[in-house]
């Protein structure tokens, strides 16, 4: 694998081959090229780009970009800080890029969905996030649809229910669970086929909270959105409205005042440290450990009520906006937030150390629920969960945002891959959140945290790292107004890994890996 | 290491909570007297999530941390909708969920209570008139309370119950007079 020059985009040309000219590719404002291909240099395109190691990160379908076809088909590809999109003209039908790339299955799938593409070679063709009572042929994200009440199908025929995967052999059954579950959770469906205790294969099925989203954005002022983008799952609100006001400001050209984008990354690391507290409280109660669940639970509420007193929302809502941070937080606000974090830090210490010297704990997490590191191109596995099967990938580092090129977070990969790696990946950047959060609170310049200026149209792609992993948001808009909110956040890949970190696991030991892993139904579901 | 000599011998100390939260403690108070005369000690509740955006479960989630701690004002959450005396709804009803949603709420027995947490849940908020959607929970079954907010507190939420347990109170005065 040869290395690519950092800047200018004659890499494209070194990969793909002659015919790709400079006048074909276009520059993105985030960086990215985006090249229109015909579907025959498609999937050459593709299968260079799968040997050169490349991910898909994202494949979605735009209505009216193009003169020449009704939709346009956007296959996102990364590697490291290139990001390449290979734009396809689409009437009805296109390839599959599956086979090469399993994250595309669920991307394609969804775009069946919502716009009626058909996929040619791929190995699943099951409606995605249009359960069985949606009409055929509906696709709401196609423009002739308005967004209205549907009229829907009740009282489905066992014949018409969604087809799981079925599992033959003896001594083979199948255990259901969901959508609604026993605990405080969100609504998802996981079909185990159970050998003895083992489970031999898990089908999840998700999209039981799918609310439209992306439809919701359609035609709304680009202000106006904010609510929507926090919306896609409350616990990374910043980081979704980051992602979507960063692409509204490369659109635009806005520059975002240096306070502002400080403001933004203290709020970015402490919705991290929640996440991350969080998920290590769920996965003791996960394994029936209260003494060290405590420890996480009540740090992570004194975190919440910090935010609170931050933002005046105990969920950081409401504070990012288009070109900034709608009101400053005084810098006496901060410095009680690093007094606060300096006595956190001390106690959180301790309960590491209460956590990770039970044996019991230890017997739980280790060796549980291991997720190899050969899945993680293929699947594009993103996030803590990469990075504690030796991934190294952190967007804050590969495509550093707003101040992150100044304070690049250290990247500490662990390779075993298993819950314990990711409790302890978790561990570490809560550390690592709260050394640069004090940094920042010293280092912050005074001035404005907001900047006003028009929208201009235009697209681009924008990538933020949440708490879960990068999330990604890309925006176009005509006219003033939003033409295509596309989501894609990081549960939504992650989301396959699990089927195949609890291959050879019981079925006891089902939710600690489901938390370890940290997915948000919500985020995923839309 | 935890030394577990050194904790068997040291002297037992019973600390108070690191941050008394004379609000909660009220409220907590107060329900737990209305939870005792009306729901004979206990309020079962089984939480159903038809489509938030995650905050309202996280709070509720909360209400079980060492801060509020509900379970010793006599709140606990049940694992089946069978054992429950309150169905708690986060979220618009969405389309893929209302099959659930409606299983959930015949499952429990008579005579039940339904409590709408958050805007969503409430009108159907954002999503009110949109294709994914039926709207607010009241779409679907009969609501006894909204607990408003984007998400609402937990102490809102405690609030939100001690307005259902007055109610449930004065539902069942009617009935046996």
């Amino acid at each position: 694998m040869a290395a690519l020059p950092d800047t200018g985009n004659s890499w494209i040309r070194e990969l793909l081959g002659p015919s790709f000219a400079d006048e074909r590719i276009i520059n993105g404002p985030a960086h990215e090229y985006y090249v229109p291909v015909e579907e025959h240099e498609f999937m050459p395109a593709a299968e260079t780009l799968s040997l050169h190691k490349f991910v898909l990160i994202s494949l979605f379908a735009v209505e009216g970009f193009s003169d020449r076809a009704p939709c346009s088909l956007f296959s996102v590809f990364e590697r490291k800080q290139h990001v390449l999109v290979l734009i396809r003209d689409v009437d009805g039908n296109a390839a599959s890029v599956a086979g090469l790339f399993p994250a595309a299955s669920w991307f394609e799938r969804e775009c069946h969905d919502g716009f009626g593409i058909r996929f040619d070679g791929s190995f699943d063709t099951r409606r995605l996030f249009l359960h069985e009572c949606y009409p055929e042929e509906f696709h709401p994200l196609k423009k002739s649809f308005h967004n209205q009440p549907v009229e829907v199908k009740t009282g489905i025929l066992p014949k018409n229910e969604y087809p799981f995967r079925v599992v033959h052999g003896e001594g083979v059954y199948q255990v259901p669970v969901g959508p609604v579950h026993a605990g405080i959770i969100e609504p998802g469906h996981f079909r185990f086929s159970v050998i003895g205790e083992t489970i031999f294969n898990l089908e999840v099925r998700m999209f039981y909270k799918h609310r439209g989203i992306e439809k919701l954005a359609e035609g709304r002022l680009p202000a106006d959105c904010l609510g929507i983008a926090e919306t896609v799952s409350g616990d990374e609100s910043v980081a979704n409205a980051t992602a979507f006001c960063m692409a509204v400001e490369k659109i635009s050209q806005i520059a975002v005042p240096d306070r502002a984008w400080y403001l933004r990354t203290i709020l970015l690391e402490m919705e991290r440290i929640v996440s991350h507290l969080n998920d290590q409280a769920g996965m003791l109660v996960d394994i029936a450990f209260p003494l060290g669940a405590n420890q996480f639970s009540v740090l992570r509420e004194e975190c919440v009520r910090s935010n609170a007193l931050l933002t005046g929302s105990r969920f950081l809502k409401n504070r990012i906006c288009i070109g900034g941070v709608s009101q400053d937080i005084s810098n006496s606000t901060l410095s009680g937030l690093v007094d606060f974090l300096k006595q956190f830090r001390k106690r959180y210490k301790v309960g590491l150390k209460i956590v990770l010297s039970t044996t019991s704990v230890i017997d739980r997490f280790a060796t549980t629920g291991v997720i190899k590191k050969s899945l993680l191109r293929p699947l594009n596995i993103t996030g803590p969960v990469a990075r504690a099967s030796g991934g190294t990938v952190d967007v804050r580092a590969n495509h550093p945002y707003g101040i992150y090129d100044r304070y690049a977070p250290p990247v500490r990969p662990l390779r075993d891959g298993d819950v314990l790696s990711r409790f302890t990946v978790k561990a570490a950047e809560i550390m690592d959140s709260a050394d640069l959060i004090e940094r920042l609170v010293a280092e912050i310049p005074d001035g404005e945290v907001c900047s006003s200026a028009p929208v201009k149209d235009g697209y681009t792609i924008s990538m933020v790292e949440a708490a879960r992993g990068q999330n990604l948001c890309w925006v176009r808009i005509r006219n003033g107004r939003i033409d295509r909110y596309k989501v894609r956040t990081a549960s939504f890949c992650n989301w396959l890994a699990i089927e195949h970190a609890v291959q050879g696991n019981i079925i006891a030991d089902f939710p600690v890996i489901n938390k370890s892993m940290n997915l948000s139904y919500a985020g995923t579901d839309l | 290491m935890v030394n577990a000599i050194t904790c068997l011998f040291r002297k037992k100390v019973t600390s108070g909570s690191a941050v008394p939260d004379d609000e909660i403690e009220s409220i907590g108070r107060e329900l737990r007297c209305e939870i005792d005369r009306v729901f004979g000690h206990s309020l079962a509740i089984r939480e159903l999530d038809t489509g938030s955006d995650n905050a309202a479960e996280i709070e509720i989630n909360t209400l079980t941390n060492p801060f509020y701690d509900a379970e010793r004002f006599g709140i606990s959450f049940v694992a089946s909708p069978r054992h429950a005396d309150v169905l708690m709804i986060t979220g618009a009803i969405t389309h893929n969920m209302a099959v659930a949603a409606q299983k959930t709420y015949d499952a429990m027995p008579s005579p039940k209570f339904v409590v709408a947490v958050g805007d969503d849940a409430c009108t159907g908020g954002i999503f009110k008139g949109t294709y994914g959607v039926l709207g607010g929970a009241e779409t679907l079954f009969p609501i006894d309370l909204k607990i408003a907010g984007n998400p609402p507190s937990p102490a809102q939420i405690l609030t939100g119950l001690l307005a259902l347990m007055k109610k449930a109170d004065g539902t069942r005065q009617q009935q046996s007079p």
